[in-house]
């Protein structure tokens, strides 16, 4: 076994004090690359020859025409203006040109985060506009602020080593790619998508019950634009054999015959149409007699040229194309054509292939001669780039504001205000439109909502952003590694999404997905799983195949050679060639595209940019061969450049490079895990480690290939619930509420990959002698009993950090006058206890102790002349920081950040857990004299029951356990990499021989003597040391007790919530449980005497609860005294009266008379019975109050509830 | 030894000046646990028992610590640093005489407590535990059998003996196993944290001992003389 990688303490202690420039943990800036490269790219050149995508973008915005309707001789329409956008940019986040007084102009995340404001840099965007044929003006526009991701290209943290980033107030190792909004951090999610420019092959019943004729058959592809935005299509299958190519467009879907599509291509005949589909499988009846059908369906439209068809199209389509007035069907049509069929390829020959290509595999899986693909596989998957998303947002936002202006420009042209050749004009009218980009973006990262007007090819509208909690530090990573498989997926009955493919062999984790209801649709990357994020250049590899044997275009029936597989590149057919020669090709490709990586490398070694030999091959390229197979998945050589797919890397064997795998490739690899897998000339391919399955945050329970695999699943929830440490940077945050562990260690027993990642540097529990033992009862069910002097010495404790925002401005409009002022007044000044604890500021000392009720800052109200005091609610604890929040552009402080301290020391019923998922509340603080102890005198932190293990099967704890033991009493780091140890050579005989050098028992146990009677026990106890973790629910805040407190106003029934002070509910469940036992006093107790215990008049004549009612007293008052007026003697002045202070009355005065009685103020009241009409039957009755509200609710039903009273 | 040997141990900080990383009442924590010398222990009271209102000398003993850091740079205070109003109760220092580290400072943090140590036993806070550990054992062989030893292959090769063993000779496994046997000899090992030295841990302890030993004793005889009570021979004492 390889020894450990060891504590590394006085290394990481050198670089902690003196910072440099480099990372420390390169691989754990590796974790957020997906998001910060997406970003990157809208704004850089992300390839070499390939421009920034914004450009791209902005290019397919394209422009607007509007005609001014004056006609003139020229034209009917009148005079034309064109306009458009382009060099939309982005600057580095920065103070606003209102802001004089600031030296330094660029604005850094930190400040951000305290104030509470978004992390935005400037958009800006040139508009073009050109009328008639004139020359072309331009003019600068702002788009607003848009939120800037952290540690990105527009980011003044960019590039920044630790020593910077800690004078910046970041974490050294800070890995961005997040949005501050509103001083949250937020997180576009990762989306599993559908693989781009692939066919895909779906049977799916819904799809038979679409109209009359469907059936369940169709093939679909999601083209993605060189923008990366998308538009999918689909074609179905007709039961009367023509294909209906369906897509949608703003929201809307429509069905256009594919035959007319074709012909609107390059006005294909025919023969053409049917020669590209049919391709070299001319002996195939089933497709042909097919496409004979569909071209006889195709008939029906008379369209026979490309003009025809062209115009056809654009007649139809004219209206929600939004296209200029001037424009011809034909034109319409070809728009219609480049924006929505196949809009991943340029030529429209291409997309005639790949439509015939489309039609092909369609038929293919009707006839099954091949089988659907299932779209829950990661092959045919790929990633929503955060960066991509929001690229697809703004160019939408630019679009909107190009139709704005056209909007605007079309009712002045209505109302004959429109005067085209006056540039004042034009310049007010282009201010008048709102183009705030950076505000939509910002509602975006918000919200996570998408506002969205074509619906940009996307399945849900909400869900988008998440806040990177920083719980701790697995957590936080967690966020940027999480990704979701869609939020429709969510609601769906079936289960078949939540599946774990083979498919997903190292690009998803097995084990980091939630229990519970987004099981298995939020998984999470496997730790070294990149996605690709370089637009690459192609045109070389088109040059190799060909060379390598390629025969490109269709092939022709006239081969009739069936064999024959298509090559595609990036959804584009480049030709066609025999599976034989597809081999070879794959091989070589393969070759090829490992020496490119060799020779890049050693160039790079070099430092020379001499002239680039060999081929331009991507070393992302996937190369995914399907082979022939009888009703498997359709054949051919399929290649992938793009961006936004799941690749890892793997070493291929025979060169022993690492190589890129994509998982549409890795389907169809020979991928060894290990030495042993390796078949000689059939295994291509190995890993690097088997630990590379696994995501980072799995990676690190210790030894977890000894575990039961659920048992990991619960680690990697509770190792994202600890209450450990999330940064350094405590003082320079205003977070909600952060968690500290003060006592936090290095585990002594950890995966190699923990110190990759530099979680060191974010301990997440402490180091626990545990002993495996029933002592005394107080460690049954999950329960675990503490060690008092560990307690005492600081074992688990835990800090509570909360952040107030104290914001003057709220008591205002925006606009008054300021009229508070933080600051104490004379009239407050001779007040010992507020002037002990608030300055003249008006602001609390820092350090001053606060419990819920005192005063905690002070305001003079301007206009009542006063000082009004604000008292400090919530737990105990310390004001920690007093931050003075304000801009430049502020004259006086409104905002201040009050950061509180909560001493969270370990109490009975917090929770702790071990990384094993072995969770458990601690039941007892058990003095140290008590604990039972070891021969040496040691006594354990803490005691679990045997009962933990046996139905759990934790033996990782066990390894653990000996593990850490060992390396405590030989004073090293043990690895507990999973995977290391073998049936041969076994991790207890590894670390059993460690524990014997150190003169203990070869298994980890010891005897013990009892804390009480100095016994010896009876046998001998487990005892080790095991990472322990303190999970962030503590009874705190959980706690919730009521004697008496709020009630609902209208049931009169304690309220619930533990905020509030509001009681436990006793449900029908309980109920039923003291019914079955008979506890009747109890039950009245609780669910009426403690509730809504009332006392109700009842007319015992009619039964009514709601009939007596009170009215002034008539004139013989003299006689209401006297018996008989009223029965029982009661009185209406128990009304409104609680049960107890009835009860009181009443007792105090058992004959009691309504003319005492003046409760209301008025005078003496009488009580009558409404539908009686009289107070005979009047008599006084206990009832739970909402009893009474239901006789009213039925009542108002038209429904008597009648009492019978004896 | 462990809960009941009374030491010094701060147990009061008055806070005047903290500007150092670390909050108050973890600071205070920390200066809790620092040891101090306790080999006068004796001649103090405890503060229950004592005379005075909040404590006096006593009952206590004062400690000031005022450091300021005003080079750059870090600057370490250890406990060695902690100014004593009384000679013989002082800081715990090792071999190079700092002691343990306090906190550190940079530039411009300054530090400014006025601690008081009171007497007190581990009972109450582990901080006035003089003891690390005490290692105890007895029958190192298993003479007795009060344990079942755990083996898969051998109990010999899986359970190392202890350094006790050397003192005692193991029973002839032969022999019959006599089931009246008692522990006679026990075994311990003492380590300090250096507020006591060990032999005197274990005199006082077996002082606390004996004295628990005679309260108990006197309780007893005093129940047991029927001054008050005449057949209190037949009546449960603990009735």
């Amino acid at each position: 076994m390889a020894p450990a990688s060891g504590f590394r303490t006085l290394e990481r202690q050198r670089k902690a004090v003196s910072p440099g420039k480099e990372q420390e943990y390169p691989e754990a800036q590796n974790l957020t690359a997906p998001h910060i490269e997406s970003f990157n790219s809208i704004w850089e050149p992300a390839g070499p020859r390939t421009p920034a995508l914004v450009e791209l973008a902005m290019e397919l915005v394209g422009e607007q025409v509007v005609f001014d309707g004056k006609a003139n001789v020229d034209s009917p329409r009148g005079t034309k203006i064109a306009f458009w956008v382009d060099r939309l940019r982005l600057d580095h986040p920065a103070l606003s040109s209102r802001e004089t007084r600031s030296a330094n102009r660029l604005v850094y995340p930190t400040e951000c985060r305290q104030r509470g404001i978004s992390y935005r840099g400037r958009l800006a965007g040139v508009l073009h506009y050109r009328v008639d044929d004139g020359s072309e003006q331009t003019e600068e526009r702002n788009f607003g602020q848009l939120p800037v991701m952290v540690r990105s290209n527009r980011c003044n943290l960019q590039n920044m080593g630790p020593a910077d980033l800690i004078r910046q107030h970041e974490e050294p190792g800070e890995m961005g790619g997040y949005f501050i909004v509103n001083g949250n951090e937020k997180v576009v999610r990762l989306l599993i998508a559908q693989r781009r420019n692939h066919v895909l092959a779906i049977q799916r019943p819904s799809y038979g019950s679409r109209g009359p004729g469907f059936t369940p058959f169709a093939t679909q592809i999601r083209c993605v634009r060189k923008d990366q935005t998308s538009q999918t299509i689909t074609m179905h299958y007709l039961s009367t054999g023509s294909l209906l190519l369906r897509f949608s467009l703003r929201k809307q879907e429509y069905m256009v015959p594919v035959t007319l599509v074709m012909r609107a291509l390059v006005g294909a005949t025919d023969r053409e149409i049917f020669e590209s589909i049919v391709g070299g499988d001319a002996d195939n009846i089933f497709v042909r007699d097919r496409v004979e059908l569909l071209l006889r369906a195709g008939k029906e439209y008379s369209v026979y040229t490309r003009e025809q068809a062209l115009a056809y199209l654009g007649d139809k389509f004219r209206v929600v194309m939004y296209a200029a007035d001037d424009a011809t069907n034909v034109d319409i049509g070809r728009l219609l054509l480049d924006r929505m069929v196949m809009v991943h390829l340029d030529d429209h020959r291409d997309k005639l292939n790949m439509v015939a290509h489309m039609a092909r595999k369609l038929y293919a899986v009707v006839s099954g001669e091949c089988r659907e693909d299932n779209p829950d596989a990661q092959q045919m998957q790929e990633v929503y780039m955060p960066g991509h998303l929001y690229l697809a947002l703004i160019k939408e936002r630019v679009e909107d504001y190009l139709l704005a202006i056209r909007a605007e420009l079309g009712k002045d042209a209505r109302n004959g205000k429109i005067d085209l050749f006056n540039n004042r004009y034009l310049s007010k009218l282009f201010g008048r439109v709102s183009g705030d980009i950076g505000q939509k973006a910002q509602y975006f990262l918000a919200t996570g909502n998408l506002v969205t007007r074509t619906g940009l090819d996307m399945q849900q509208m909400s869900g988008y952003t998440i806040l990177a909690e920083k719980l701790n530090y697995l957590r936080y990573l967690s966020h940027f590694r999480c990704i979701h498989r869609g939020a429709f997926f969510a609601e769906l009955k079936t289960t078949g999404v939540r599946k774990l493919l083979p498919e997903g062999w190292g690009f998803l984790c097995p084990v980091h997905t939630p229990d519970g209801s987004p099981c298995g649709l939020l998984n999470h990357l496997a730790h070294k799983c990149r996605l690709t994020c370089v637009v690459e250049e192609t045109t070389d590899v088109e040059n190799v195949l060909v060379r390598l044997g390629v025969a490109p275009g269709m092939p022709s029936p006239a081969l009739h050679d069936a064999e024959l597989l298509t090559v595609q590149l990036d959804g584009r057919i480049v030709g066609y060639c025999s599976e034989r020669v597809a081999h070879r090709i794959a091989q070589q490709l393969r070759v090829l595209k490992l020496q490119q990586q060799k020779q890049q490398q050693k160039q790079q070694q070099d430092a020379q940019a001499g002239p680039r030999e060999g081929f331009g091959i991507p070393f992302n390229m996937e190369i995914g061969l399907v082979p022939r197979s009888t009703g498997g998945q359709l054949p051919g050589l399929f290649l992938f450049t793009t961006p936004a797919r799941f690749v890892r890397p793997v070493t291929h064997l025979a060169t022993q490079q690492m190589d890129h795998v994509g998982s549409f490739e890795q389907v169809y690899m020979e991928i060894a895990c290990l030495d042993e897998d390796v078949r000689p000339g059939v295994t291509t391919h190995q890993e690097v480690v088997p630990t590379n399955i696994l995501s980072a945050v799995a990676n690190l329970t210790p030894f977890c290939d000894f575990n039961q695999s659920p048992r990991n699943m619960y680690q990697c929830q509770m190792g994202k619930q600890t209450m450990g440490t999330p940064m350094q940077s405590y003082p320079y945050r205003t977070d909600n509420k952060l968690y500290r562990l003060q006592t936090g260690q290095t585990p002594i027993c950890r995966p190699r990959i923990y110190d990759a990642y530099g979680v060191d540097g974010y301990p997440n529990g402490a180091n626990a002698v545990v002993a495996v033992i029933s002592y005394t009862g107080y460690d049954m069910e999950d329960a675990m009993i503490l060690n008092k002097s560990g307690y005492e010495r600081g074992f688990g404790y835990g800090t509570i950090y909360k952040t107030e925002y104290i914001d003057l401005g709220k008591f205002r409009k925006s606009g008054d006058p300021v009229t508070m002022h933080f600051g104490i007044g004379r009239d407050m000044l001779a007040n010992e206890s507020i002037m002990d604890r608030i300055d003249v500021d008006g602001l609390p000392f820092p350090g001053v102790r606060v419990q819920s009720g005192d005063a905690l800052y002070a305001v003079i109200d301007d206009v009542r002349g006063r000082t009004k005091v604000f008292k400090y609610k919530g737990e105990n604890g310390y004001v920690e920081t007093v931050r003075l929040l304000a801009s430049g552009l502020e004259d006086e402080l409104q905002v201040v950040a009050l950061t509180f301290r909560i001493p969270r020391s370990p109490d009975i019923g917090d929770k702790f857990s071990s990384r094993h998922g072995q969770k458990g509340v601690c039941s007892q603080k058990f003095p140290a004299v008590d604990m039972p102890f070891t021969e040496s005198g040691m006594q354990p932190d803490v005691i679990i029951n045997p009962h933990a293990f046996p139905s759990r099967m934790t033996i990782g704890m066990f390894v653990e356990s000996i593990a850490a033991k060992a390396g405590a009493l030989h004073g090293v780091c043990q690895d507990a990499t999973p995977f290391q140890f073998t049936e041969a050579n076994t991790a207890a005989d590894y670390f059993g021989e460690q524990l014997r050098q150190a003169g203990y028992n070869y298994h980890g146990s010891e005897p013990m003597y009892s804390g009480v009677t100095g016994q010896e026990m009876r046998a001998d106890i487990y005892i080790g040391v095991v990472y322990y973790q303190r999970l962030r629910h503590m009874v705190g805040d959980k706690y919730q007790v009521r004697t008496t407190g709020p009630i609902n106003p209208l049931t009169l029934q304690p309220v619930k919530g533990r905020k509030r002070g509001g009681g436990i509910r006793l449900g029908e469940m309980e109920r039923d449980a003291l019914i079955a036992h008979g506890a009747a006093y109890f039950l009245q107790d609780r669910l009426m005497n403690c509730s809504d215990y009332s006392l109700a008049y009842v007319c015992r004549k009619c039964g009514s609860v709601l009939a007596p009612i009170a009215v002034p007293a008539t004139s013989h008052v003299v006689d209401l005294g006297a018996p008989g007026s009223r029965a029982n003697g009661n009185d209406v002045r128990f009304a409104g009266l609680s049960a107890t202070e009835a009860r009181a009355i009443m007792a105090s005065s058992p004959t009691v008379t309504s003319s005492s009685a003046v409760p209301m103020g008025k005078g003496p009241l009488d009580l009558v019975c409404r539908l009686c009409d009289d107070a005979e039957g009047i008599t006084m009755v206990a009832l739970p109050y909402v009893f009474r509200y239901l006789a009213t609710e039925l009542m108002s039903m038209n429904m008597k509830v009648t009492l019978d009273v004896k | 030894m462990i809960a009941e040997v009374p030491t010094m141990a701060i147990d009061m900080v008055l806070f005047n000046e903290n500007t150092s990383v670390l909050a108050d009442e973890f600071f205070a924590h920390r200066l809790g646990l620092v040891p101090l010398v306790s080999t006068s222990v004796d001649q103090f009271k405890y503060s229950r028992d004592c005379t005075c209102g909040e404590y006096c000398k006593e009952c206590s003993v004062e400690f000031t610590l005022h450091v300021k850091c005003t080079e750059p740079g870090t600057r370490v205070v250890h406990s060695s640093e902690l100014i004593s109003s009384n000679k013989d109760v002082v800081p715990v220092v090792d071999d190079n005489g700092r002691g343990v580290i306090l906190l550190k400072l940079s530039k411009g943090q300054e530090i400014n407590v006025h601690c008081v140590a009171k007497k007190g036993v581990a009972k109450e806070h582990a901080k006035w535990s003089p003891c690390a550990a005490v290692g105890f054992e007895y029958d190192p062989h298993n003479n007795l059998k009060h344990l079942d030893y755990w083996f898969e292959k051998g109990i010999k090769e899986e359970w190392p003996l202890s350094k006790n063993a050397e003192e005692e000779t193991e029973n002839d496994p032969s022999a019959p196993f006599d089931y009246n046997a008692e522990p006679t000899t026990f075994y311990f090992n003492v380590e300090t944290i250096g507020s006591l030295d060990p032999q005197a841990v274990v005199i006082k302890a077996t002082r606390v001992l004996q004295e628990k030993l005679g309260a108990l004793q006197m309780a007893l005889e005093e129940d047991q003389h029927p001054d008050t009570n005449a057949n209190m021979d037949e009546a449960d004492p603990w009735v």
